[in-house]
């Protein structure tokens, strides 16, 4: 007959345990946003970790290299085919572009606007992950000696892929726009209608415009706008076509063009605001002057580099 | 030689948790990698004291706590929970072995429900996503799966560990 065995002492300690849990809750609540112990304390451990997880990532790397060879072999075909297709587009659209840069720049002639100034950027490599699939972090061997600090957009090749959360000597945390606490302020490229999309963990995310007399169609490519991250880095493309229905919002969903489930390099781009004007933006989000993203090239280790910001890989006009 | 018990179960967390952030973060079958903290609680509270089981609970918690982008605690008080739980129908798993597997993916599917809720009370918006189903499935599914060698190790090296000793207090 099963019975439980010390059940009484041990419910004892557990109360304690889950008052002590709730304790920690209340406290790191209650400090959020102001570093305090609770981030001194995740910071010093991730710190202290990190060696080991480099040393465990060095040594599984060779295995998973080989779980995802034999993947990949299966898919080399379709792969190639989708990027021959690829490449003819994307010449097709390099004449356009170049047009449309002669064309862009005699405008902002015209309007008086100075283009962006170049931001440097960080190379660094994704060598951890976050503790459970409710986690959208990554971890970053580059920290505060490579001149990252927290806020600080991340890019991959595809587009924006999240902002720096926290910083170490030799590491960084980033938290992807997947997450659901996560809003990025975007405005269509096609149509220059701003809007704000919401991270919903592995689903697409949501979009929902300001303005809601202006149809969104499927693939419109969505760039982020003046905010916590530099205008014009390709955020997301639309999943599906929507028109506004009277008393509704204008709501749709959208995928990001970073590849968020296979980041390998990222790039930091050195971009700060000031909290005043992250505010002033974030309450009163309005019409942000946008510019195109410029691809970053390959990445090279090191040092930041000068990195214009212009158009992002991948974008169709 | 209770240091060397202690020893253990630290060397089993940090394992753990470094193969869960490093090898699970590329190699996720069906975009989803095992929740292998509570596998490795669960795994440990089958063998060592009630009190000893559930202070890894609340410590394998709190490290978790440290390395996610969660509010401080909630972890602690999930895998204390879990840890509780497992204490208690320890001695039906001993009497039937059958019933470890699907105890392990209850256990673990528990686990991540529970945080899940608390962590959505406390802010992070968890019930939000959009695959959360998926998200718990999946990792419970993977526990139940390497359980089947997990479970076993931290059997052997536990028990080997009280026999010596002579006694089940950490």
């Amino acid at each position: 007959m099963w019975r439980p065995s010390g059940v009484d002492r041990a419910t004892g300690v557990f109360l304690g345990l889950v008052a002590l849990s709730l304790v920690l809750v209340t406290f790191d609540v209650r400090s959020s946003g102001s570093g305090g112990l609770g981030e001194t304390l995740r910071d010093g451990t991730q710190a202290v970790f990190a060696p080991v997880q480099r040393f465990v990532s060095s040594v599984t790397s060779p295995l998973v290299d080989a779980v995802e060879g034999i993947s990949d072999i299966v898919s080399l075909r379709e792969e190639n085919r989708r990027l021959r297709d690829e490449v003819s587009q994307l010449e097709a659209q390099l004449q356009e572009t170049t047009a449309l840069e002669a064309r862009v720049r005699e405008l902002e002639d015209i309007l008086g606007v100075e283009p962006p100034e170049d931001l440097a950027t960080i190379t660094a490599q994704v060598f951890a992950v976050g503790i459970s699939e409710f986690d959208h972090i990554r971890v970053i061997d580059k920290g505060r000696e490579a001149g990252i600090a927290i806020d600080m957009p991340v890019v991959d090749e595809g587009g924006l892929v999240g902002r720096v959360i926290s910083v170490t000597n030799q590491t960084a945390r980033i938290r992807l726009i997947t997450d659901p606490t996560v809003r990025v302020a975007v405005r269509i490229e096609r149509t220059g209608e701003t809007g704000v999309v919401t991270g919903r963990g592995n689903g697409p995310m949501t979009l929902e415009m300001f303005n809601t007399d202006a149809a969104i169609l499927e693939g419109d490519l969505l760039v982020s706008a003046d905010g916590r991250f530099p205008a014009g880095i390709s955020v997301g493309r639309v999943l599906e076509s929507a028109r506004a229905q009277v008393g509704f919002s204008l709501r749709t969903s959208a995928v990001p063009t970073a590849e968020l489930s296979r980041i390998d390099f990222v790039k930091v781009l050195v971009f700060t605001q000031d909290e005043a004007a992250l505010v002033d933006i974030e309450e009163d989000t309005g019409t942000p002057v946008t510019v195109p993203v410029e691809d970053q090239g390959p990445p090279s280790e090191g040092e930041p580099e000068e990195t214009p910001i212009g158009e992002t890989a991948g974008t169709t006009p | 030689m209770k240091y060397r018990r202690a020893i253990i179960v630290v060397v089993f967390v940090v394992v753990a948790l470094s193969v869960q952030t490093t090898l699970f973060a590329r190699l996720r079958p069906f975009e989803a990698a095992p929740a292998l903290g509570i596998l490795v609680v669960i795994a440990l509270s089958r063998h060592l004291s009630p009190e000893a089981a559930l202070l890894t609970g609340f410590l394998t918690g709190f490290f978790e706590d440290l390395l996610a982008d969660s509010v401080l605690g909630l972890w602690a008080l999930t895998l204390s929970v879990t840890a509780f739980v497992t204490v208690r129908i320890r001695d039906r798993l001993a009497d039937d072995v059958t019933l470890v597997g699907p105890a392990v993916f209850a256990l673990s599917l528990g686990a991540l429900a529970l945080f899940a809720i608390l962590s959505t009370i406390f802010g992070q918006k968890t019930l939000a996503d959009a695959g959360l189903v998926r998200k718990m499935l999946l990792p419970a599914a993977y526990n139940l799966v390497l359980g089947i060698v997990v479970l076993p190790i931290a059997s052997r090296l536990l028990e080997v560990q009280r026999r010596r000793a002579g006694g089940w207090q950490l």
